[in-house]
Formats: structure tokens, sequence, C-alpha cells
């Protein structure tokens, strides 16, 4: 095994999974002395209904003080500070976000506001700035993929100023995280496949990268074992109840493993592509998983051919060659992708030139990659991946993504 | 076993001693490869107006500053923060896990998977600073050495490498 000199890990959720795990809040929130919880979501999630099933879930048992479903699709300071004077208003001791990322960092920053009884949420931005617990906080992911539900990390945005604030704190940890199939149970297909894919890029490039370690190995590992037998699946047959509390687990256990060990320039990318072009994280994840393999294959060529076992099984794990086991990973991942295009009936994007925007148009034009590899060099998740990368790699990549091609490990640097 | 004196922690006086010269000759490194070399230059270019950044350990020290002029000339500005406006910090946790950064023992990128280093301030800054140093240490460094301090030693033509090396040596040491 190839154990660090060094290590952190911390994970301080408790999680609750099976397909009643939304009956057992009221208890939960009782264990943590609170009683009157206030419910964030946004309009899509209480449109599909499942506000509606969680309410169902606990309301013999539990009084609820106030229901908003105001959170944007990008969390906002001013939707922060409102909902927090709605919580107060209504008595609430307690918070259940019900939602994507979006909700939950939405309610991770009312918690901070009501919590430390702040004027100015500013104050708290940053690492290491809140200092005790905050109060208590449930989180009932309603997507399989990216991993909120157990991260220290909260992202608000203040649309006025143009500033992105992120609060890095273990206290911002839920108390709860409740992973209920019921919640994912509507995802579209196209949806399903990229938080999934999402999922699976969090767990390989935590079990690949700078910051590995043998306890967030252990979850990463499981979270692939559990995408590669469950996704395809659940994006052919959405109701399949099984494959979705799979996904949901997968996700919780991919974001241990990201939580900790962090991610690296497939991520980078990712959100240089998102900020540039609008383009869902998920996707650009599943679009950019592969090259990230290929490039940082020279420098974790061991490492990388043991996701062969968790992904194809232990009889492919034996029968292939060492020496072979990195091409399959690649080869399995590419195959994934596009088994999810046509599961999704071509929604799923296998590569950048074939993302459409909402009105159907392409999203990623060509003579933009360059915007995206300057955006990527400021991007802090490159701190973590194995090998260097300057703007001719991030071009060269992106270059490489866009046509959908394999990248040519000649013009790798090594 | 009773314990009868109060243990206070030691203060390590050659191991901080050893960083603070490190740390020293680095400023003043930097101060001279932003003169000499393309890259840096290029990368302080792209940073605010009067940008200044440290480096240095917690909880007291030592430190570097390093920060643009108003002409946008890079200069060390010591090592006291004291009346400094600092648009980026950049902090060891604590005097062993700097050593095993200028021992070169752990890079700045491992150093920070392995959370040894606090950044207080603009991301995207942070990171061109990293490639500052990065730079810097290629050039300071003897090719064994700087290749464990950085993921990748860059191909440069070993007499670009040589004479830059030598204007930053002589920058720094003598301040030419």
């Amino acid at each position: 095994m190839d154990l660090p000199g060094y290590y952190e890990y911390y994970c301080g959720v408790k999680i609750i999974a099976g397909h009643d795990a939304l009956e057992k809040i009221p208890g939960l929130l009782q264990d943590l002395h609170a009683s009157r919880p206030m419910i964030v979501t946004d309009k899509g999630v209480a449109g599909a209904g499942l506000v509606d099933i969680v309410l169902g879930a606990v309301k013999d048992q539990l009084t609820i003080g106030a229901v908003s479903d105001d959170v944007p699709p990008d969390s906002d300071l001013r939707v922060v500070n409102r909902l927090a004077a709605l919580y107060r208003e209504q008595g609430c001791d307690a918070l259940i976000a019900v939602g994507g990322g979006s909700v939950m960092d939405t309610a991770k920053g009312i918690n901070i506001v009501v919590s430390e009884d702040a004027d100015d949420l500013m104050k708290f931005s940053g690492a290491g700035a809140l200092k005790r617990p905050l109060k208590p906080l449930v989180a009932v992911p309603t997507t399989a993929g990216t991993g909120s539900e157990v991260t220290l990390v909260a992202v608000v945005k203040d649309h006025e100023r143009h500033l992105k604030m992120a609060f890095v704190s273990y206290f911002l940890l839920p108390d709860v995280s409740i992973l209920d199939s019921r919640m994912t149970l509507s995802l579209p297909a196209a949806i399903t496949a990229a938080t999934g894919m999402d999922a699976m890029t969090h767990a390989v490039e935590a079990y690949y990268g700078l910051s590995k370690n043998p306890l967030s190995d252990a979850t990463a590992l499981a979270a692939i074992r559990l995408i590669s037998g469950n996704l395809v699946e659940v994006t052919r047959n959405p109701a399949d109840r099984e494959a979705r509390l799979a996904m949901a687990n997968a996700a919780a256990l991919a974001g241990m493993a990201f939580s900790n060990s962090m991610v690296g320039m497939v991520h980078t990318l990712g959100h240089a592509t998102g900020s540039v072009c609008g383009v869902p994280h998920g996707a650009c994840m599943a679009i950019l998983l592969p090259y990230g393999l290929e490039y940082n294959r020279h420098k974790r060529e061991a490492v990388m051919g043991e996701l062969l076992f968790p992904m194809g099984g232990s009889d492919v794990f034996a029968r292939t060659p060492k020496e072979q086991r990195v091409d399959r990973v690649i080869a399995y991942i590419r195959q994934m992708n596009q088994d999810l295009h046509d599961a999704s009936g071509g929604r799923h994007a296998r590569f950048f030139k074939e993302v459409l925007d909402r009105e159907g148009k392409r999203a990623v034009a060509r003579e933009r990659l360059p915007d995206i590899a300057r955006t990527a060099l400021g991007d802090g998740s490159i701190f973590y991946n194995p090998e260097d990368l300057d703007y001719d790699d991030f071009l060269m990549v992106l270059e490489a993504a866009w046509e959908g091609v394999a990248l040519d490990p000649d013009r790798i640097r090594k | 076993m009773n314990i009868l004196r109060e243990i206070q922690p030691s203060s390590k006086p050659v191991k901080r001693a050893y960083v603070a010269l490190m740390l020293w000759f680095v400023g003043r490194a930097i101060e001279a490869a932003a003169r000499v070399d393309g890259a840096v230059k290029a990368e302080f270019d792209g940073l605010s107006p009067g940008f200044t950044f440290s480096l240095g350990v917690m909880p007291q020290g030592p430190m570097m500053i390093v920060g643009k002029d108003d002409q946008g000339l890079v200069r060390y500005l010591g090592w006291n923060p004291e009346g400094q406006k600092i648009d980026l910090k950049m902090k060891v946790k604590n005097l062993e896990g700097a050593i095993l950064m200028f021992t070169f023992q752990e890079s700045t990128a491992l150093a920070t998977a392995r959370n040894r280093l606090i950044v207080d301030g603009e991301v995207p800054a942070a990171c061109a600073i990293v490639r500052v140093l990065d730079i810097v240490e290629v050039y300071l460094l003897p090719k064994l050495i700087a290749k464990l301090a950085v993921k990748r030693y860059p191909d440069w033509s070993f007499g670009e490498k040589i004479w830059n090396r030598v204007r930053i040596y002589a920058g720094a040491v003598l301040g030419l």
C-alpha cells in the first residue's frame, strides 16, 4: 500500500441510509436537542414533490417552523440573510436542507448567521474563522453526486459586489445526512448520469491525488464499486430503488474521500469550463475524467491500475496484466460515458463539442478553450494534482476533450 | 509521577534561524527573478497593482514579505508585517513543517496536500505565487534537489538557466 508519511482525515457526519431513512429525522433532531426545524430547498426540488415526501415522513412527530423554497441555482448572500431572518422570526432551532449543492451551501450560510448572531457573513469567510458548533443541520441530498452532504465547505455569492465567499470549517459539516432512495427516484436520466460521473470523479481523483490516504482510499474504492455496478443501470431504469440507494451511498462515500483527499486537474478544468461556458459540473467531470487519468498516468501508474478491481471486478483484474490495467481503466470510463450517452437518449455528452446549452446550441465554442485554460490557472484544486500543468498543458487537454480524442502520450511533458 | 514544573514550548533557535535565513534569501531571489525571468515577471504583472504577499511560519514567524511597488516593480519588503497591507498570507502551520519545506523534503504542493500550509487571500493569486516559488526554487537549487521541490522540472536550455541563475544569485546575495 502507498502509505503517506503524513495525512489527516475527518468525517463527523452521521449517515442514515435506507428506503425509509427520512422517518428517522424527528428522533435524530431530538437527540440534537432541536424540535422546530426550518426546511430550506429550491423551487425545482419543491416542484418535484420531494419536500412533500419529507414533510409526509416527519410531520406526525415534528413541528416545522418554516419552509422556504427561495434558494436560487447559485447561492446568494441576500437570500441567506433573508432566510436567516425568517428562521429567527419563526423561532426555529435547526435546519433541514433538502436539495443539491446550492441548497446545502445556503443552509450552511444561514446556519453561520443564526448561530453566530452575525450581521456580516463575510467575517466568517476563509478557513478556521468559525470557533464553535453551529445549530443542528440535517442534509437531505436530492441528487447522487455532489457529496456536499458530507463536506465542510460552503460557497455563498455576493452578487452585488461580485464576490464569491468560501467558508471552510469542520463546524459546517452537517450533523446528519439522510440518504433516502425516494429523494432521487424522479431525477431525469441525463442528470442522473452526469451527477453519478461527478461522484465517480470525486472517488477516482481522491484515489490517485497527492493527498490520498488509506481512509479516503477505502471510501473511494467502495464508491467506485457501487457506481460501476449501478450508474448505467439506474440511468436505464430510473425507478430502480436499490440502484438509487446504491448511488446515494456512493455519492456520500465519494464525498468523504474527496473532502479529505481533495481533487485534481479534472476539477480544475471542470470549474473553469463551468465558469467560462456555463457547462454543468457533472457533464464536465464525465468528459474530463479519462484525460485526468491519461495525463497523470506516468506519475500514478500503479495506483491507477488498482482502480480496475472495483470497476471491472476480480476476474477482469486478475486476467489483465499489470501494464495494461490503466488502459483498461481509461477504456472503462470512456465506455461508461458511451453507455450513459445511449441510456439517456444522447443527452449525456461524451466530449465538449457535444454539449448543448438550453437553446440547443453548442455550449463550448472551440475559440473559448484558451479562455478556459487561462481561468484554470487560478483554480486551487491544481495543487493536489500529481503532475504540473501550465497554460499549454491545459489547452492541450481541452482540445482533446473538445474533439473527444485520447491524449497523445508524446505531447505529455514529464 | 508528579510533574512539578511547567513545560514551555521549545523555541528551536537553530531551526528558526535556518528558516529565517531561507525566507530572507528566497524573498530577495524573487525580487531578482522578477527582473530576470519572463515567466516570473508575467505572473506578477497579472496580479493587482500594489499586490503584496507574505510567506511565514505560525504563530510568530519568521516571515518574508514581497510586493509590487508604485512602478509595478517587485520588491522584497523585509520580515516585519507591521504597517503593511498584505493581500495574500501564506502561513506554514508550524516550524517543523517549514523545515520540511525549506530542506526540500517536501514540495510546496505536497505541503499543501498535507495541510501544512494555510492560504489566506485570493486563490488565483496563491496559484500564481506558488508557480513563482517553483521557478525560483529551480534557479536556486541544484537539479537533484530542485526535482524534489517541484512537480515537474522545466526543460529550459542549459545556457539560459545558468545565466539567469547567476543573475538571480547576484541579486539575492549582493543586491545587484
